[in-house]
């Protein structure tokens, strides 16, 4: 897991999976999602691209935080260009960014994001061994954390990992 | 400023010595002072001996890979906004 890129993707996973969580467990009883039957054109066919990459056919449902961001469709294109190149195969797999954000749906409490990630690692191909993994790693360092935070340590592990000398994407080596 | 007087690995008994030992072996880095945290959990070994079995457990290599899993634990660590 050595060089910044790996760790830029799994920030953008953590933080579009939180964009998610919070509007579907917050607003799922208080908002009408859009539903794909009455959905405009230019819903319907973010609509489809969105069950074309959680492989849920033209049956398959639209998850919430779409259906719910769906009623400003501009919105909702740019929310899913967004959170599908944060959780398409890349540096990481699609696999590990799926089990990211179940334990950060795990961590937040959230229980939208439990299940659905729940659900897209079973899919990928993730077996109850692996997810009882990432389930024990995220129950340790839960405790590891908050025995830290309850003790205010102070960072200290900070110089293990090597400094990337690499530039941004797109620009010159210095 | 941490809430307890962090003591210095030499301020141990050997058998918290030798676990900090290990901690190098695990971390593959030569701390100068163990992690505070291996100080934290050496504090108690009835309690810390477990814990850090549990861990290493966790975080041994199955259907996901030691470094896949450390990425699991900063991300929890992250989101628990834990700057430890």
């Amino acid at each position: 897991m050595a060089g910044d890129a790996l760790w830029y993707e799994a920030a953008h996973v953590v933080g579009i999976t939180n964009a998610l969580n919070v509007a579907a467990d917050g607003l799922e009883t208080l908002v009408a999602p859009v539903k794909v039957e009455s959905a405009p054109a230019e819903v319907a066919a973010v609509f489809a691209d969105i069950r074309a990459f959680y492989a849920g056919g033209d049956a398959g449902e639209i998850p919430l935080p779409f259906a719910l961001a769906a009623h400003d469709p501009g919105y909702l294109a740019d929310l899913w260009a967004a959170c599908k190149r944060a959780f398409e195969d890349n540096r990481l797999s699609r696999r590990l960014k799926a089990a990211l954000a179940f334990a950060v749906s795990l961590t937040t409490r959230s229980g939208f994001g439990t299940g659905f990630h729940l659900a897209e690692m079973r899919r990928l191909g993730v077996g109850e061994r692996g997810v009882l993994e990432v389930v024990g790693v995220t129950q340790m360092f839960s405790s590891y954390t908050k025995i830290a935070d309850t003790l205010q340590l102070e960072p200290d592990m900070g110089d293990i990992a090597p400094v990337d000398p690499t530039p941004a994407p797109g620009a010159d080596a210095r | 400023m941490p809430t307890v007087r962090l003591r210095d690995a030499g301020e141990y008994p050997e058998p918290a010595r030798r676990a900090f030992e290990l901690s190098k072996q695990w971390f593959n880095y030569d701390f100068a002072e163990p992690p505070a945290m291996s100080r934290v959990m050496a504090w108690d070994p009835e309690f810390g001996g477990p814990h850090g079995r549990a861990m290493k457990r966790a975080m041994g290599p199955g259907e996901f890979t030691r470094g896949e899993k450390e990425m699991v634990a900063a991300v929890v660590s992250g989101v628990n906004a834990c700057a430890y």
